[in-house]
């Protein structure tokens, strides 16, 4: 059964993207720590001993300073003339693979913060509710550049999209 | 096909809904009536008069205010008194075509149309209901509309005859407590039962330990057993009533000339379905664990098309025997392979995974409940729990191996997955929009990945499970030719 893998998609996301990943870390990090500080010490419903306070606060930690890193290396894409290839996620990883002949909607969407750090994200959408692909975390520029891309191609190719 | 010519005036529905508005809207109206009624008489005055005359009214304003018209390839509903509202939508878009009759309708003759276009809109507003015509009349206007191209319109003339796939047959109502909604209904009747009775002040009268009072003579060791088999007996009769009530003359017939399936069911409210054949994308197969161990199944078609709410007009048979399910099956995908063939297996790494899976969260409970044994002197039967986890562990990872495999056959992909709900899945390659490799980290060290072939029918999405990767790309390249491929390395 040893047949040819499917490889990584080309194209990396903006370096940038790390920063908007590392922002949203550390704002989910900071929530929990407030839930468990508020359910701990300040409520006293749970009594966390030392040790568990300290695994707490590892894991936290942890994840602001290692997910933000693993994401962008696994975010990539690719497009190409007949097909968009995305693969995303960081413990898991999802390809995602949709012929040109099947796009339906190409969405550009700039999100609050990822504005802050100018990036965008570009949502290809089927028929299909399980099959939209996001790249998220592209610079705006090549973002708006690929969005008139995607839909030039679609529309050449023939056929509904159902 | 007159239905479609000539029509371009608006027309109202039938009259004959002047009668079922006014019923309908009194039983919604019911509580209110109920206390108006009590205030009315308790003043003596005529205000009951007035709890009737509003639903009355309110049914004949709809049946004034609402009319519809096909005209120039389209069908256009309007309706509301105020807020005009207009539904337009083209007659080739039309997707499926729904008659539904409730009991009211019945009686006086009539029937639902409801008209499918696939829309994602979940607002009730946005539905091409023409709520009131004749049967005769509903069944030629859904006649015209699936046929609306002229090649289908010819096809459809040439007489063809219907071919029943599927009778309903009331020996089949041995599956019904055998199904997990058999139970749901029961738990919320029973749920409902003692909500009233406490509302009654029933459980303050009586004490449930009264059973065991040695003074009425009752012991627990008859009273439980007793409560035990009368809720047995109660579920078991409440899921009979369900199925009966949904399934009750259940008919798949396929028209070649028209190239549809028509489903029919129901008996209170009659529902008919009519799916057209390229919308049926492909099956699937399921057996929950009761019905499984009983020989029984059911089946559902993948349909492109059909609105999220409508996903239960797609059942093809409901519990029944499995060779019943497995003929339909054939019958409907017009071949045999799909249904039939081996599935490939997914070698030893997705069998190690499955027994991890299982054992894992078995060993986890059993150490726990020996710990509690041990440590914190629990009761001795909580020593067997160990044993019980691990032998359930077992027989689950060894039964999900077995039904663990894809194949790929006369142009669907088939996968099969799964223990308390086992699952075959047929999807035609035509209707594969897409596909998605998802792999967690331990899918990953594993080699293996799952794969999700996307499409816009049924439940979105076919997943092949824990597929060693190199057999996954090999799958989705010989199902969508040019896709895969130019991805591989």
């Amino acid at each position: 059964m040893a047949g040819p893998g499917l490889r990584e998609p080309s194209q990396r996301v903006s370096p940038r993207a790390r920063l908007l990943w590392l922002l949203s870390a550390t704002v989910q990090s900071l929530l929990v720590l407030g839930v468990l500080v508020l359910v701990g010490p300040v409520l006293d419903w749970v009594h966390l001993r030392w040790w568990e306070q300290a695994i707490a606060v590892v894991v936290l930690a942890a994840y602001v300073a290692v997910v933000p890193q693993w994401r962008y290396l696994v975010h990539r894409w690719e497009v190409t003339e007949t097909a968009v290839y995305t693969q995303t996620g960081w413990w898991v990883r999802e390809r995602r693979l949709a012929p040109m002949s099947r796009i339906q909607t190409v969405d550009y969407a700039e999100g609050a913060v990822a504005r802050l750090f100018g990036l965008a994200s570009v949502t290809v959408t089927t028929a299909s509710a399980a099959g939209a692909l996001e790249i998220a975390g592209l610079e705006q520029a090549r973002a708006r550049q690929l969005v008139d891309e995607l839909t030039v191609k679609a529309d050449t190719d023939p056929g509904d999209a159902t | 096909m007159s239905e479609l010519l000539g029509d371009d005036h608006w027309q109202r529905l039938d009259p004959r809904m002047l009668l079922v508005h006014p019923i309908r809207e009194l039983f919604r109206f019911l509580p209110v009536l109920v206390g108006v009624f009590v205030a009315g008489t308790a003043s003596g005055g005529q205000w009951h008069l007035i709890g009737v005359a509003i639903p009355v009214g309110l049914g004949v304003l709809r049946y004034l205010t609402t009319s519809f018209r096909i005209t120039a390839g389209r069908i256009e509903l309007r309706r509301g008194l105020l807020n005009r509202h207009v539904l337009s939508t083209p007659v080739d878009r039309v997707r499926t075509v729904d008659l539904t009759a409730s009991p009211i309708h019945r009686l006086v003759g009539l029937t639902t149309v409801r008209v499918g276009t696939g829309t994602a809109s979940t607002d009730d507003d946005d539905r091409l209901d023409l709520d009131g015509l004749p049967v005769d009349r509903a069944r030629r206007l859904r006649e015209a509309l699936l046929h609306a191209t002229p090649e289908a319109r010819e096809q459809a003339s040439s007489a063809g005859n219907a071919r029943v796939v599927l009778r309903f047959d009331p020996a089949w109502i041995r599956f019904a407590p055998l199904t997990s909604s058999g139970l749901v209904i029961a738990a919320a009747v029973v749920g409902g039962l003692s909500q009233v009775l406490n509302s009654l002040g029933w459980f303050e009268h009586h004490d449930v330990r009264d059973l065991a009072d040695p003074v009425t003579g009752t012991s627990p060791w008859l009273a439980v057993p007793l409560g035990l088999v009368a809720l047995v007996a109660v579920v078991t009769a409440l899921s009979i009533g369900g199925y009966l009530v949904t399934n009750w003359g259940f008919t798949v017939t396929h028209t070649r000339a028209d190239g549809s399936w028509h489903l029919r069911r129901g008996l209170f409210t009659t529902r008919e379905t009519s799916l057209d054949d390229e919308r049926v994308s492909g099956v699937s197969i399921t057996e929950p664990l009761g019905l499984r161990l009983a020989g029984g199944g059911r089946l559902s078609a993948i349909v492109t098309g059909l609105d999220r709410k409508q996903q239960g007009s797609s059942v093809l048979v409901p519990p029944a025997p499995r060779a019943v399910v497995l003929r339909t099956a054939r019958a409907v995908l017009g071949v045999s392979g799909p249904v039939d063939a081996a599935l490939t297996g997914h070698g030893p790494r997705a069998r190690t995974r499955r027994f991890t899976r299982a054992l894992v969260p078995a060993c986890a409970l059993g150490l726990a409940a020996l710990m509690a044994y041990v440590f914190w002197d629990y009761p001795a039967w909580l020593a067997n729990i160990p044993l019980l986890a691990l032998a359930g562990g077992l027989a689950l990872a060894t039964d999900r191996t077995a039904a663990l495999g894809h194949t790929l056959v006369e142009g669907y992909v088939v996968a099969g997955s799964g223990s308390l709900v086992r699952r075959r899945e047929v999807l035609a390659v035509d209707d594969v929009i897409g596909w998605n490799f998802r792999s967690s980290w331990f899918q990953r060290r594993a080699g293996l990945t799952s794969l999700v072939a996307t499409t816009a029918g049924g439940r979105q999405s076919v997943t092949v499970i824990d597929v060693p990767e190199d057999a996954a790309v090999v799958l989705a390249g010989d199902a969508v030719p040019h896709l895969v491929g130019q991805f591989t390395a």
